[in-house]
Order: C-alpha cells, then sequence, then structure tokens
C-alpha cells in the first residue's frame, strides 16, 4: 500500500483503488493474502467498517475473494479484471471531461482527434 | 461481547428558562464507533450526561437492552461515561491524585482491566501520585482516555477526549481506539469539535443542533448526499434546481453552492457545464449547523 487518504472522494472507494493499483503494479500477486480488515483500519486511521466496505467492493468485482478463516485472496484474473473495470470507467471519467474541457475551449472534434492522435505518437 | 442497544425516547431537559434537549430521539446500536458533533452549547455533554444516568431529565426516557438505566445498577455496569476532568473540584482545587481516579474506576467498572490501565499510564507518562490540579490540560485528557479504555465497559463513551491533545497524542488516541475496537467490538460514542481528523475513524456520525438530532447514520452514507456545485451563476442554478440548497456563495457572476441530494439528482449535475466536488465532513456541519454565521 501507499500514500495516504484524501477527502477528495469516499475513503472506502480509496482504500479499493489503492488495492486496485497495488494489484496493477505486481505489489499483490494472483492467490496472494491482502491486508486485513483490520490492518487497514490502523495503518490508515480508519474505521474497519469503512474497509470492509472497501474490500467488499473488490469482491462484488471479481478481484478478491475470501479463504474462510484465513482472509482475503487476489483472485485468479485479478489484474485483468482490474484493467476491464478501469477501461469501463476510462470513458466517463477521462474522455467525458476531456471533450467537456476542449467545448468550452472551442476546440474542435477535428482538432482534439489530431491531438490525441500527437499526444499517442510523443508518448511512451 | 454481548451487548444491547442504548436507547433515548423524548428527552427534554432544561436549565432553568434555557432549554437544551428538545424531545430527543437517538439509538445507539452495538459494535460500532459513533462520532457526536455539534457546535459549543449544542447539548453535547448533556446527552451524553443523561444517557448515562449522570445528570436528570425533564422528560422522557433512556434504555439499555429495553430496561431504564436511571439507578440501574445492572445496566450501568455496562456504560461509562469518561467526562473531562476538572482541576477544581466543588470551587476549590481538586487535590485527589490520579491513582484515586484510577481506584475508584477499578472499583465502579467490572471489566476493568488493571494490566491494560498500567501499560496506557506508563506510555502516558501518567504518575499515579501526582494530584489532578497539577496535570496539563493534555494529562487531563489521558486519564479520561484511560479511564475509558481501561474500562471494559460494552458501551464507553469519551467527551471531548482530543481536546487537549497535541497532534501527535491525537493519533495516537485514534489508533488505541481502533485497536481496541478491532479487538472487542465494543460501541464507542466520542465527542470531538476536532472533525475532520477523526471523520474516517466514526463508522456513524450523530449531529446535534441546538439540542436537536440533525442526523445519526452512517458516515460515508451522510458525506455521499453532499456536494459543492460550482460555476456561473445562471447555470449552477439551473444544475441545482430540485436539490436542496444549504449555502451559495457568489463571487461576481460566478457561483459555489453546497447541496444535498439523492444519488440520481447528483448524478444529472454531469450534464450540466459546472464543477461538482464532494464536501468532506468539516464542510457537512458547518453547511448543517453554520446557521448564516459567517464562515
Amino acid at each position: 500500500m501507499h500514500g495516504s487518504l484524501n477527502d477528495q472522494s469516499l475513503i472506502y472507494l480509496q482504500i479499493a483503488q489503492m488495492l486496485e493499483d497495488d494489484i496493477l503494479r505486481g505489489v499483490y500477486r494472483e492467490e496472494e493474502q491482502v491486508p486485513s480488515t483490520n490492518e487497514l483500519a490502523r495503518v490508515y486511521h480508519i474505521n474497519p467498517a469503512t474497509a470492509a466496505k472497501g474490500i467488499n467492493l473488490l469482491v462484488t468485482d471479481g478481484i478478491l475473494y475470501k479463504r474462510r478463516g484465513i482472509g482475503m485472496f487476489v483472485a485468479p484474473g485479478a489484474e485483468e479484471a482490474v484493467k476491464a473495470k478501469r477501461r469501463a470507467a476510462f470513458y466517463q471519467d477521462f474522455i467525458k471531461p476531456l471533450v467537456r474541457e476542449g467545448k468550452s475551449l472551442g476546440v474542435t472534434g477535428e482538432e482534439l482527434l489530431a491531438m490525441t492522435r500527437r499526444a499517442m505518437e510523443e508518448g511512451d | 461481547m454481548e451487548h444491547g442497544m442504548l436507547q433515548a425516547r423524548g428527552l427534554c431537559k432544561s436549565y432553568g428558562d434555557n432549554q437544551v434537549l428538545h424531545d430527543l430521539d437517538l439509538d445507539i446500536l452495538p459494535g460500532k464507533i459513533y462520532g457526536l458533533i455539534g457546535r459549543n452549547g449544542a447539548g453535547k455533554t448533556t446527552l451524553l450526561s443523561i444517557l448515562t444516568a449522570q445528570n436528570t431529565k425533564n422528560a422522557g426516557e433512556v434504555t439499555y437492552n429495553g430496561e431504564d438505566v436511571w439507578e440501574n445498577r445492572k445496566a450501568l455496569d455496562d456504560i461509562c461515561f469518561s467526562r473531562e476532568l476538572e482541576t477544581t473540584l466543588f470551587s476549590s482545587r481538586n487535590n485527589l491524585k490520579v491513582r484515586h481516579y484510577l481506584r475508584s474506576a477499578a472499583i465502579f467498572y467490572p471489566r476493568w482491566d488493571e494490566e491494560y490501565a498500567r501499560r496506557l499510564a506508563e506510555e502516558f507518562r501518567l504518575e499515579p501520585k501526582k494530584r489532578i490540579s497539577q496535570l496539563s490540560k493534555g494529562q487531563l485528557s489521558m486519564v479520561t482516555i484511560l479511564i475509558a479504555l481501561a474500562s471494559g465497559a460494552p458501551i464507553t463513551i469519551l467527551d471531548e477526549p482530543a481536546a487537549g491533545l497535541d497532534v501527535v497524542a491525537r493519533e495516537r488516541f485514534y489508533q488505541l481506539l481502533l485497536e481496541d475496537y478491532a479487538k472487542t467490538g465494543r460501541t464507542f460514542i466520542v465527542s470531538t469539535h476536532i472533525i475532520e481528523e477523526a471523520a474516517s475513524v466514526f463508522e456513524n456520525v450523530i449531529i446535534l443542533d441546538e439540542g436537536r438530532i440533525l442526523e445519526n447514520r452512517p458516515t460515508e452514507e451522510l458525506l455521499e448526499q453532499f456536494r459543492y456545485v460550482s460555476g456561473r451563476e445562471d447555470v449552477v442554478e439551473e444544475a441545482c434546481r430540485g436539490l436542496e440548497v444549504l449555502s451559495v456563495s457568489r463571487m461576481g457572476r460566478h457561483a459555489n453552492a453546497s447541496v444535498r441530494g439523492g444519488a440520481a439528482q447528483l448524478a444529472a449535475l454531469d450534464g450540466y457545464d459546472v464543477d461538482v466536488s464532494p464536501m468532506n465532513l468539516q464542510n457537512v456541519f458547518v453547511a448543517l449547523c453554520g446557521h448564516g454565521d459567517s464562515q
């Protein structure tokens, strides 16, 4: 885990997102155990119920699963599941604000596409 | 740990002509950490002292597991109200020593953990021989916290435990609270003025305003209902139609509104050319209890 919490979004969502980030970075690999709700509560000074809500979100999404009596583990295929989830949110979270900002600056659709292409060529 | 619900129904309390609590209902569910927040004079300490049968009421009832708490030994064995200590007692110096307080707590609370108390006293560097009147504000808070934690009471109430503590000690306090809670799962009610750093510790938040409960719900559920909406005044106004607008500040043609609404209503804000940002607990508290005072 990394960083600290901010008050820009709900804490359980931040917990879920931090765990997802760590799965993408290989901090937690498939079939490895992730921190318990009590560990998360202690490290981030949050209520265990809030930590549990974040973890349960990832269980619902098939990213974590529970081994009864042991703890929470990274599900097989979790990395792909995180990517698929983020891809689904990509349009809403990045493309729409991008288009909105472009519109308010008077950037045309053609210009926007051209800029995107240029950024892709310059990238990496 | 087996314990039940603490419930208040129709509580009224006046001091002379000043009515402090107005027909107040409150349910405290087992196994949660509650934050009680309210402005100065909102009635927090009065409410807590009545919940724990340390103060009289003019009307209403307080029950624990369905039984009246007043002079009920069995109920009061389960309830700890660790009040702020005063350096004066009956208008003279409080000459009692730290160990007197600890010893009476050990007698009063049947689940008292002497070993835990000793460990905390050592960590807080509280000398048992010191007189209460000689303690600093921070040390007074530490005695309060020590008694609350070591009481082991299924319902433990702390009144302004963070008030006299520096930021390092406050962090440590919340850490100790969460460790204890993880181990015992008992109910805590913590009143505080220092809202933002405590917000993430509270599973539920109770907002008391002028002797009435404005909110008693899961912290995140409350926060999810609020947003700041800012942009050009007329667009903000249009976007906020149908939402509860708590306050608006204007700067030229720019407006920033704090609003409340359901998930679907708030999602509809995406369709307007406005900036939408979340509010933290402190912002929500000010929006609900500010009553137009300058912010």
